[in-house]
């Protein structure tokens, strides 16, 4: 009996383990995979002018405070304009898009668009899973786009959605706090600023009164923000992207290392927390206002406006307010430079991007998908959405339509991201997909770890350095990253 | 076909129509008898284990010598175990993983053992009451429990678990964000809580010894912790064998925990062996060294709970 029970744990234990990965265990061939759409147009006539009646399935978060409230609307005014199209649209949580997007592409049976960043569509290229809409774009509708922006939903040769918007990372400051140590914020704004002058600037910002310490800037760290604020740090010394345009692996040069030393000097000055590393985006914003640290990180151009909020609320006494929070006027800031390097900012495209399922996606089908994310990603849906996000519009349609809206933003701050915009990296779609994979995956288990421990004082700059130097060559070889 | 080859299959074929009908008939005889309905009870649980846990379990180990696409994966032989073998941060996983599991089941033993203990001489509704209160976090959502956690570890002075060390002359710790106290962030909550489980059952194997041994003892003078160790703890081994082995097979699973609390950080300190299965299956679609993973950790539970059973199981009954 006894050794009858042996063998039946065993297998016992053996099936409870491996059933942690029975979401894993999708079947490659089997079922209907492909969009609904796919289907039912798969007998339909001619591309692009088809009549034939098709649904375009969509999965959305709430990408603004008011959009997903929009979606009837949307859908009706989609359906308006094309009788024969019906939009289908899924809400999402930005918590849970990722897994249900997920989900759906091992299962072979993807939404026909997602609201996803553009640095996801490596991820999904790699898949085979996204569809080049290149052959269905009408020329109209690329000349709407900005090229910058348009250019980051691109790989290779293909097109891979519409962009949204081009939302600029950066950081933002507390105008009184930034006078009161001396900064002349409206002259940072416009011609940048060195780490040095920086740094400076930060320890100028660093008050502590009553045993309670003011920081002169806080970013947020904790898990993986970490990423954030170091390639935000480290477009600004001479590596733009994880790739030099010869397509050797950029973290490698010595300008890496003077960034890494540099962040930790901030911490070592007293400037930020030495708790930075558990300091996550909630928890910093909230320091930024209840006058606990002089400038945050990273800054959204949206910021600006949860801060108008905060004030109104603290005027009208409305207990909704942030607890503890002081009016706090905010102010958009670049990135120091570092190393006599131009200034690059960091820019997040995000997007409506193009899905296919097992089956070949007709040419109707793929033509109407490009319908409906173009009608997504322009004119007034866009403009309403931007205009609630505090981004500027990236189409000619979407700044039309939103030059009736209105809207109450800080004039030095818009030529503050004006001038950021100028700046804004340029995007790589020469990455090859499984290039940027790897560099996802060294970024997440050698870079990001080491650099939590290099915040948390665990390791050293040179340490880090070192151990993404190493991981790094064993992933390209020695001639694929660079060495200067 | 030739003639005597046909006349060799035809006589193979009638063979083995033989063999198959006396199965069916054999089969059908049992299923039309009274054990008819005994057969559709066990058949619903056989056809759910078959789906989700035989069927999860033979795809994961053929995915597991593939290169998993969702357009058509290829074989790639033994390339994922050689990866997986071969990864540093695997075995850093399984060293974090096996530390959580030393840390954190026995001392969930020791205290679900000493709370059954002292809930046991209570009158039945404050029995009940205080299962019901253990039994909370079990059923509450690890989310939201994480959350309370995280307001607990709060780095900064004014967090909670800062302050109480604070009252102690002890400077405010970064407890998620250093390698020196991440870890035994993550043991010290799983100390504290989720117990619920192990009490109730030890609850329920403490009311089942009879009350004659306790008077027997007493009789011959035995004091309280006399009592424990020479009857309590005798008839609660096969109880504690249970609870220890499901205890590392959950432990070795952990996976919530760090995934809410750390991510794994920092600089992996807090990566488990679950941790990294579900980063490569979910956030890098690598499915095939996931899955390699996973069975690799499968064994590695198993050979382990059959040391478990043969050291530990010896002189237990069941």
């Amino acid at each position: 009996m006894a050794k009858k029970f042996h063998v039946l744990a065993s297998v016992l234990a053996l099936s409870v383990s491996v059933t942690a990965l029975s979401a894993c265990g999708g079947n490659n061939n089997g079922g209907s995979a492909a969009p609904s759409g796919s289907a039912s147009s798969s007998a339909s006539a001619s591309a692009g002018a088809s009549t034939e009646k098709d649904t375009i399935t969509m999965l959305l978060p709430p990408v603004s405070a008011n959009y997903q409230s929009k979606f009837d609307q949307m859908a009706a005014d989609f359906n308006a304009l094309y009788p024969n199209l019906t939009l289908k649209i899924e809400p999402a949580g930005w918590e849970d898009i990722t897994q249900k997007l997920d989900t759906q592409v091992n299962a072979g049976s993807p939404p026909d668009i997602a609201f996803i960043g553009s640095d996801g569509i490596s991820k999904y290229m790699d898949q085979g899973m996204l569809m080049d809409i290149t052959d269905s774009v009408t020329p109209e509708m690329l000349a709407d786009y900005d090229e910058a922006p348009l250019n980051y939903m691109k790989r290779g040769d293909g097109l891979y959605g519409f962009p949204a918007y081009m939302s600029i990372q950066s950081i933002g400051g507390n105008k009184e706090m930034l006078e009161a140590a001396g900064v002349d914020w409206k002259n940072v704004q416009q011609n940048g600023w060195t780490f040095e002058e920086f740094r400076d600037a930060i320890k100028k910002g660093t008050v502590t009164e009553g045993g309670k310490t003011r920081y002169g800037f806080v970013f947020a760290v904790s898990g993986v923000t970490a990423k954030d604020y170091l390639n935000i740090m480290i477009k600004n010394a001479g590596m733009p992207a994880a790739f030099t345009q010869d397509l050797k692996f950029a973290y490698t040069s010595k300008n890496y290392l003077e960034v890494l030393k540099g962040i930790r000097q901030l911490i070592d000055d007293g400037s930020m927390p030495k708790e930075l590393s558990s300091i996550d985006a909630g928890k910093r914003w909230n320091m930024f206002l209840t006058g606990q640290t002089m400038i945050t990180g990273k800054g959204l151009a949206t910021f600006e406006n949860s801060a108008k909020q905060n004030n109104a609320k603290l005027e009208a006494k409305d207990a909704s307010a942030v607890a503890d929070s002081i009016p706090v006027e905010y102010v958009v800031l670049p990135m120091p430079t570092f190393a006599g390097q131009p200034p690059v900012s960091q820019a997040a495209v995000d997007g409506y991007v193009t899905f296919r399922g097992k089956k070949e996606p007709t040419p109707e089908h793929k033509a109407n998908v490009v319908k409906a994310a173009y009608f997504m990603a322009s004119g007034k849906v866009m403009a309403e959405t931007n205009s609630e996000l505090f981004v500027g519009q990236i189409t000619k349609s979407a700044k039309e339509a939103a030059a009736s809206l209105g809207g109450d933003r800080d004039p030095d701050n818009m030529a503050a991201v004006d001038v950021l915009q100028a700046h804004a990296a340029p995007a790589r779609p020469d990455i090859p997909a499984d290039l940027g994979a790897k560099v996802i995956k060294l970024e997440d288990e050698v870079i990001v770890p080491k650099f939590q421990a290099l915040l948390a004082g665990e390791t050293t700059p040179e340490e880090m350095y070192e151990a993404v130097k190493k991981a790094a060559i064993e992933e390209f070889g020695a001639d694929g990253v660079v060495q200067d | 076909m030739a003639q005597p080859a046909r006349a060799a299959a035809e006589g193979s074929n009638i063979k083995r129509n033989g063999v198959w009908s006396k199965a069916f008939n054999a089969i059908a005889r049992k299923i039309t008898g009274d054990g008819a309905w005994a057969y559709a009870f066990i058949a619903v649980a056989l056809v759910v284990y078959a789906m989700f846990t035989a069927y999860p379990v033979v795809s994961a180990f053929i995915i597991s010598f593939q290169e998993y696409k969702p357009l058509g994966s290829s074989f790639i032989g033994l390339e994922n175990y050689k990866e997986t073998f071969g990864d540093s941060l695997f075995w850093k996983s399984i060293r974090n993983t096996i530390i959580y599991t030393v840390l954190t089941v026995p001392v969930a033993l020791v205290l679900s053992f000493g709370v059954a203990i002292l809930i046991l001489p209570l009158k039945k509704w404050l029995q009940t009451a205080f299962k019901a209160v253990y039994y909370l976090p079990v059923v509450a959502s690890g989310v939201a429990l994480s959350v309370v956690w995280l307001w607990i570890y709060d780095p900064l002075p004014a967090g909670i678990l800062n302050q109480f060390i604070g009252w102690f002359g002890i400077d405010n710790q970064n407890w998620l964000g250093t390698t020196k106290t991440s870890m035994f962030s993550l043991v010290l909550m799983a100390w504290l809580s989720s117990h619920g489980t192990s009490i109730i059952i030890y609850l329920a194997a403490l009311l089942g010894i009879d009350n004659s041994y306790y008077e027997a003892a007493e009789l011959d003078g035995a004091s309280f912790f006399q009592k424990l160790w020479h009857i309590v703890v005798p008839f609660l081994k096969p109880t504690t064998l249970f609870l220890f082995v499901t205890g590392i097979i959950g432990s070795f699973q952990v996976f919530q925990n760090a995934y809410l609390m750390t991510g794994g950080g920092p600089d992996n300190a807090t990566t488990m062996v679950g941790l990294l299965i579900f980063n490569n299956a979910f956030k890098y679609f690598e499915f095939g060294e996931a899955a390699a993973q996973s069975l690799v950790l499968a064994a590695i539970i198993a050979i382990v709970s059959f040391l478990q059973f043969k050291f530990a199981g010896k002189d237990v009954e069941y």
